[in-house]
């Protein structure tokens, strides 16, 4: 249960001040036409009615490259690189503090990452309230992320002159000492919920299902020929991994200097949508067909991750369907999904009983579904665990 | 690895057809890396001295065959060399060089040398790994000067270099640079190897593919997207055309008629 305060927006900036004495502070700034997150030095820089960012705050927890090791080829010397610095991530939206849910257990479940974990420990979110959808391809409210007060450190909503501010941890408290915070007194809890209601009512429902039908309606669609079309439209340009908030795969890569005296570890970003993404040794690769790419991003999103890591891959930002080119969007995709089958439901009297891919593979293992997410691990670069 | 210069592999840099832009970059790499002259003894190099040599274990080689005459050298070259590198998009794809491949040659020849066309004996501009075994490429026009040391480090360690194999807009979105679609023009970022950091599009100007294919572009697709913006297909065939003449409009012929 969170605690619940006010701080004035006049005193935004002289809070943004107080934290650049002990932080990095980010925040989402204009840049071209379009919102990304970047460092700023003042509150004016930040626009926290942002619609949504181009790339989404996870490269601050997890950067594009980053180096793991360091060695000397000589076998002298080697030394683990754990690069930190405290950093405020101000109005971060919910849909991205769930992806950060979701990183933390990414990377803490097994083998924990002391790269991540120790970076992790470092930021701090200060998230703010959606008011409005931010494009047409958003559909958090569906996913059941356009609300989450209790999920980052701080939350902020936007009710007029003050922002109504949930602290619920102590990472949160400590951001929030020494400023010109004021007490959460009873007159607010009616302005509040009515700045909530209003919100609520901005928002509709686009996926056709709720998302408690999403696990199953990939499963039983896995073999649908709608696959075949998504594929004949994907440019494989991979835009829309690089902009998911949720995407985690990366590839490691070893580079020793021109003189071959010292040399480094590195890990970098991949997507699954590459074509060499599942390429394995004697040049197989298991996922060459366009289709069976984004089939897997789908799965992956909808399905492996929630059997996986207990929390589904999308938080319905919407950004991967804004940024595609030939229009592959999760609301159209899904929806699509589910007319198809509840069309064959109506049409067929006797209940079909083709099996699944997964249902194949499963039994033929005799262990849980879940062998699809280690399917594709075993390139050795591919999912975190 | 550094040893005296006369232990350190001999590298040498040949050019044919091309503007000599890659040879340029590669001089300003060793400025910036000056410690390249530590690992390689560079044995014949155009651009920065007037030493001539024959013998050599790494050629690069710059620039399209386009001229008979050019096969030979290359062949040469070829037998001399332990590793040959194909360096830029002239020597990669053929180049801008290969835009009057989609023409009738003689008409080209005309076009440029008037009434001397006849003199001329060029013919259709060919990557270099059209007439003789390449090793490893390095794409672009120019370079990029950081791929560049890259590749001779890898090389230098007797491993394959390896490329890119995912479309620019990979790299582009990392810059969280504006789609050039959003701004209303054209890029050919979707289909372009990636490893030149986006450079055109952070500038605003929509990629011209100077990096080739990726490995399995879905080009029929994305000749839709081109003309939903606007392109006919003349001016498609022209856009794939600038750079990918080998890689797009031959290979569609070949398979077409």
């Amino acid at each position: 249960m969170s605690n619940l305060k006010t701080i004035p927006k006049t005193a935004l900036n002289e809070w943004v001040q107080r934290l650049r004495r002990r932080f990095r502070v980010v925040g989402p700034r204009p840049k071209n036409g379009q919102f990304v997150f970047a460092e700023i030095e003042t509150a004016v820089e930040m626009a926290l009615d942002y619609p949504t960012t181009c790339m989404p705050p996870k490269k601050y927890l997890f950067p594009p490259q980053e180096t793991l090791l360091r060695y000397h080829l000589d076998g002298s010397h080697i030394q683990a690189v754990i690069e930190t610095e405290p950093t405020v991530i101000f109005g971060i939206h919910t849909c991205d503090v769930q992806a950060t849910r979701l990183f933390d257990q990414i990377f803490s479940q097994g083998f924990a990452d002391q790269h991540y974990r120790a970076r992790r420990e470092d930021i701090y979110l200060i998230s703010i309230e959606c008011m409005a959808p931010c494009t047409e391809h958003a559909y958090c409210h569906d996913m059941g992320t356009s609300h989450l007060p209790e999920a980052a450190d701080l939350h902020l909503t936007d009710v007029g002159q003050m922002y109504v501010v949930h602290v619920n941890t102590p990472k949160g408290e400590s951001l929030l000492a020494d400023t010109l915070a004021e007490p959460f007194t009873a007159d607010w809890q009616p302005i509040y919920d009515r700045v909530i209601a209003k919100k609520m009512e901005a928002f509709e429902k686009r996926l056709d299902f709720e998302v408690t039908e999403l696990k199953e309606l990939l499963r039983d669609g896995y073999s649908s020929p709608l696959w075949q079309d998504v594929g004949d439209d994907c440019l494989v340009c991979g835009m829309c991994t690089q902009v998911c908030p949720t995407c985690v795969c990366f590839n490691m890569e070893d580079e020793a200097d021109l003189t071959q005296t010292e040399g480094q570890r590195t890990r970098t970003w991949d997507s699954c949508q590459a074509t060499t993404f599942a390429l394995v040794a004697g040049g197989h690769n298991f996922r060459e067909a366009r289709m069976a790419r984004q089939r897997h991003r789908f799965m992956r999103k909808g399905k492996y991750m929630h059997d996986a890591y207990g929390l589904l891959g999308c938080v319905g930002c919407g950004r991967c369907g804004s940024t595609c080119l030939v229009n592959i969007t999760p609301i159209k995709v899904l929806n699509a999904l589910y007319q198809e089958q509840h069309a064959e439901q109506i049409e067929s009297d006797v209940p079909e009983m083709e099996l699944s891919y997964e249902d194949v593979t499963a039994r033929s293992a005799g262990v849980a579904v879940d062998l699809h997410a280690g399917a594709c691990e075993n390139n050795g670069r591919t999912h975190p665990h | 690895m550094s040893g005296t210069v006369n232990e350190l592999p001999r590298v040498a840099f040949f050019d044919f057809t091309s503007c000599e832009g890659c040879q340029l970059t590669v001089l300003d790499a060793l400025q910036t890396h000056p410690e390249l002259l530590k690992v390689v003894n560079i044995v014949e190099f155009r651009e920065a001295s007037s030493a001539r040599s024959e013998d050599y274990q790494i050629a690069f080689i710059e620039g399209s065959c386009t001229r008979p005459g050019d096969e030979e050298r290359l062949r040469k070259i070829r037998e001399t060399a332990v590793y040959v590198i194909a360096l830029g998009a002239c020597a990669h794809l053929g180049g801008i060089n290969a835009i009057r491949n989609r023409q009738p040659l003689l008409d080209v020849r005309q076009y440029v040398y008037g009434d001397k066309a006849e003199w001329y004996d060029t013919y259709p501009a060919r990557a270099i790994d059209q007439v003789i075994q390449v090793d490893a490429v390095i794409p672009g026009c120019p370079i990029d000067r950081d791929e560049f040391v890259r590749v001779v480090t890898v090389l230098l360690q007797g491993r394959q270099p390896k490329l890119p194999d995912y479309p620019m807009c990979i790299e582009c979105k990392l810059h969280e640079n504006i789609c050039v679609y959003e701004r209303g023009q054209v890029c050919l970022g979707p289909i372009t190897r990636a490893g030149c950091n986006a450079i055109c599009p952070a500038y605003g100007y929509g990629c011209e593919g100077c990096r080739g294919l990726v490995s399995a572009p879905n080009m029929e697709s994305f000749q839709e997207v081109l003309a939903q913006h606007g392109l006919s297909q003349a001016e498609i065939d022209e856009k794939l055309s600038l750079f990918l003449t080998n890689q797009t409009l031959l290979e569609k012929e070949l398979v077409h008629g």
